[in-house]
């Protein structure tokens, strides 16, 4: 199989644009992530666009609005995990030898659509019943309390890092820090979940352009970045009584990107994790095999998870703190990856980094651990 | 089209039995897993056809949280919970009382209003059952 190369990114600021259309976002998002490859649209082969709740045709709208049409482009749709699921998809047509290059973009604009909590799809007899997607999240944080002894305040710690992150990112969402204290003092959305442990409602799109190694070495681009492993996976039907602390939808793509890429979890210097809620981060690095199970929620609070840590997680602030444009998220994480492989990230960047992990992960169907689940690794 | 005639597909989700409910699933004849509610295919082994069981009226909570913000059909604050049936299986519904639900109590599975604020929903059907602490007295017969 062919090697992939990341050759440009590109992202909007997220954060709410109400002025401004998904197509908009999308088109300067793409734009920008050519010029930074240094290619023009006439040499993009096909694209996949990932978006969750834009409609029919997103990709033909943005990509139009960008002046690219004719090639094939797919519209992904995979909750969360759209916009990383469309990374997979063109990662794959260039180890298939199909293409040379390929756009991997992701939009979405949530500003005005939505009231109240998101939730599983209306059909789905959980969300008839009640379910949000914050009370999931709330449920599996009060069996982390009960079995680990993990308690309110080291998860607002979770939510007050990657605020913190998002100062020194301009693209976030969030320009402020929080305390412990303020998060903590934030509305109850799901007990034991705070407003502020709760990823926003965000406009936003990312892309990136990938490439195969020959094209690689015909354009000479320097900056290229390895994608070292691409991996996608579906959420298990659930059968029995499973401990909900365990992510067995996460180990199984990070086993997977661990084996693809030939590096273990100790090889990750950073990660960019899928952090919907401040329990949700948890639950991923330990699902990640990043940290020990039932530990990470402490170790944060030693500081362990910040960018002058041992192992830096969501330096971009994360989505609690850049902002949560559900289809674009699974981009903007390998962005941010990029970026600081490239020793791009201006004031957050974490010196001599060559591996990088992105991890994103979203949905909910009733009977099933999760919807999708990506781990890409990145590597210079 | 496979098993779209079968009548779990459809049948009311649960049976009334002195009052308590006992929700309707799906057990695999081969490898025993149990779905609730019960699916076309089992999930554990790809076996078709699930066999028809009643779970116990009663079960126990796994873990539960109390909604603050939902969608505008549902009058918060609310209390969920997870209950894991002898059965091997667990499902999300609602709890009603005023104490706040713990991990590892006893419940009762009932018929109730629930959380939903739509107007003329009749009191049955998946939305309207939910659990209550074993041992709470009912009102009559139906919960
Ligand atoms: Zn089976």
């Amino acid at each position: 199989m062919d090697e992939v190369f990341v050759i440009g990114a590109g992202m909007t600021p997220f954060g709410k644009h109400p002025d401004t259309t998904a197509a908009e976002l999308g088109a300067s998002a793409m734009l920008e992530a050519l010029d930074d490859a240094g290619v023009a649209l006439k040499d993009i082969e096909a694209a996949w666009v990932g978006s969750v709740f834009q409609g029919m045709a997103m990709g033909q709208r943005a990509l139009g609005e960008g002046g690219l049409s004719g090639i094939p482009i797919t519209n992904v749709e995979n909750a969360c995990s759209s916009g990383s699921t469309a990374i997979w998809d063109a990662a794959l047509a260039i180890r298939a030898g199909a293409v040379d290059v390929a756009l991997a973009l992701g939009v979405e604009h949530l500003t005005g659509r939505f009231r109240g909590a998101f939730t599983p799809d209306e059909s789905d007899v959980e969300a008839q019943r009640g379910l949000t997607m914050p009370s999931v999240y709330a449920m599996r944080a009060q069996r982390h309390f009960a079995q680990y002894g993990t308690n309110s305040e080291q998860l607002a710690a979770i939510a007050a890092k990657n605020k913190r992150n998002a100062v020194a990112n301009p693209l976030a969402q969030f320009k402020k820090a929080v305390t412990v204290e303020e998060v903590l003092a934030s509305r109850l959305i799901a007990a034991p979940l705070h407003l502020q442990e709760c990823a926003p409602v965000s406009d936003g799109a990312a892309a990136v352009v990938l490439v195969s190694k020959r094209k690689r070495a015909e354009l000479g681009a320097s900056r290229a970045v390895r994608l070292a492993a691409s991996v996608l996976k579906s959420g298990r039907a659930e059968v029995g009584l499973k401990d909900m602390t365990v992510e067995d939808l996460t180990w199984r793509a990070a086993e997977a990107a661990y084996e693809q890429s030939g590096l273990a979890p100790s090889d990750v210097r950073f990660a960019e994790v899928h952090d919907c809620f401040s329990i949700a981060e948890a639950l991923r690095v330990e699902g990640l095999g990043l940290f020990p199970h039932g530990e990470y929620p402490g170790r944060v609070v030693k500081g362990e998870a910040d960018l002058d840590g041992r192992l830096p997680v969501n330096g971009s602030g994360g989505l609690l703190g850049k902002g949560h444009p559900l289809g674009a998220t699974g981009v903007a994480q390998v962005v941010e990856v990029v970026r600081q492989l490239r020793g791009e990230a201006g004031a957050r960047q974490i010196p001599g980094a060559r591996v990088g992990l992105a991890h994103c992960r979203g949905g909910k169907a009733q009977g099933v651990e999760g919807t999708a689940c990506t781990v890409n690794i990145l590597t210079v | 089209m496979v098993g779209l005639d079968e009548a779990t597909v459809t049948k009311r989700p649960y049976e009334l039995e002195g009052g308590l409910v006992r929700l309707r699933a799906g057990r695999c004849p081969e490898c025993g897993a149990v779905f609730c509610p019960a699916r076309l295919v089992c999930d554990g082994c790809g076996h078709r056809g699930l066999d028809e069981i009643l779970l116990a009226p009663r079960g126990t909570i796994y873990t539960f949280t109390q909604v603050h913000q939902s969608t505008p059909e549902f009058a918060t604050p609310y209390d969920l919970v997870y209950v894991d049936f002898d059965e091997q299986v667990r499902v999300m519904l609602p709890c009603a009382g005023e104490e706040t639900p713990r991990i590892g109590e006893s419940v009762e599975i009932v018929l109730g209003r629930g959380p939903r604020l739509v107007e003329g929903e009749p009191e049955e059907g998946p939305q309207a059952v939910m659990v209550v602490k074993a041992g709470t007295e009912r009102s009559d017969g139906n919960g």
